[in-house]
């Protein structure tokens, strides 16, 4: 006997907005780990992370009745997680972060590179465990340090690994915008983690 | 070699990798970075950022923060 395929999410939601309360408790199992994943990497911080993720899940309770199913569900669910951890990330934030512009790359008058860049690499399994614990502090301290519109593209594209045209439609901004926010995201982080992992000449 | 291609050639990294560029600026992107140390280390660094940053940052959901968060949502929704 064919095993039936399991609900999709749109299938899901629609029951939960119709007051299937399990339809719903499914599709926070589902998504749990991904959008706590999320909030983690747009707020850097735990309790944040766990304050975020269900502040969403109750909004996507609350806003069932909206979804209309022309957006994959996913979608709509990382918008509505990616607004929580802005407004979270804003009324926690205790000062404002030190820009990474200094990272940027620099050149010289005549456009060339002005060092050459120190190479990084990306760490492999042996590592030591403390090291690890480091760079995924640096890593925390760095992505908080970018501006909040680069750091959410950045995080959605980027770790998250949504396509660009994905991360357009959670942010309301077009796919060029996107591109551009990430890019100078990555060269400024990019500079960053060459300061903080390598020894810098 | 045109000398403004290092500074010009960052701000297309991105569109390079994506493949969204045109034949010829590609393969003027890719001339230059052959006869450039420079440019070719800022390119595997510039690659190898968004990798090390997703390692460093995953992180699985705490396990009492999985279970609990069901019966916090059943006892806020009633």
């Amino acid at each position: 006997m064919a095993v039936p395929a399991p609900a999709s999410d749109e299938e899901l939601a629609a029951r939960a907005a119709a007051g299937d309360g399990l339809a719903f408790e499914d599709l926070v199992r589902r998504h749990q780990d991904r959008v706590y994943g999320l909030a983690r990497r747009l707020t850097g911080d735990e309790a944040d992370a766990a304050d975020v993720l269900q502040e969403t899940f109750l909004l996507v309770h609350r806003r069932l009745s909206t979804f209309r199913g022309e957006a994959r569900f996913a979608t709509w669910l990382y918008r509505i997680a990616t607004n929580a951890a802005r407004m979270h990330h804003r009324a926690r934030r205790r000062r404002p972060a030190e820009s990474l512009e200094d990272y940027l790359p620099r050149f010289d008058a005549d456009g060339r590179h002005a060092a050459m860049p120190e190479a990084l690499r990306v760490p492999c399994h042996a590592e030591e465990r403390l090291d690890r614990r480091i760079l995924a502090e640096k890593a925390r301290a760095g992505i908080e340090r970018l501006p909040d519109g680069h750091r959410e593209a950045f995080v959605l594209r980027d770790l998250e690994e949504l396509d660009t045209a994905e991360v357009a439609d959670i942010l309301g901004i077009e796919p060029a915008a996107v591109r551009q926010r990430v890019h100078r995201a990555r060269l400024m982080l990019r500079g960053f983690l060459s300061e903080e992992m390598g020894a810098k000449s | 070699m045109n000398p403004l291609a290092c500074a010009s050639g960052v701000d297309l990294i991105m569109d390079y990798l994506e493949g969204l560029l045109a034949p010829d600026v590609r393969a003027a992107i890719e001339s230059h970075v052959a006869g450039c140390p420079r440019c070719a280390a800022f390119l595997e660094s510039y690659r190898a950022t968004p990798e090390i940053l997703r390692r460093a940052t995953a992180e699985m959901i705490p396990a009492d923060l999985s279970e609990s968060l069901l019966a916090s949502l059943r006892a806020r929704l009633g």
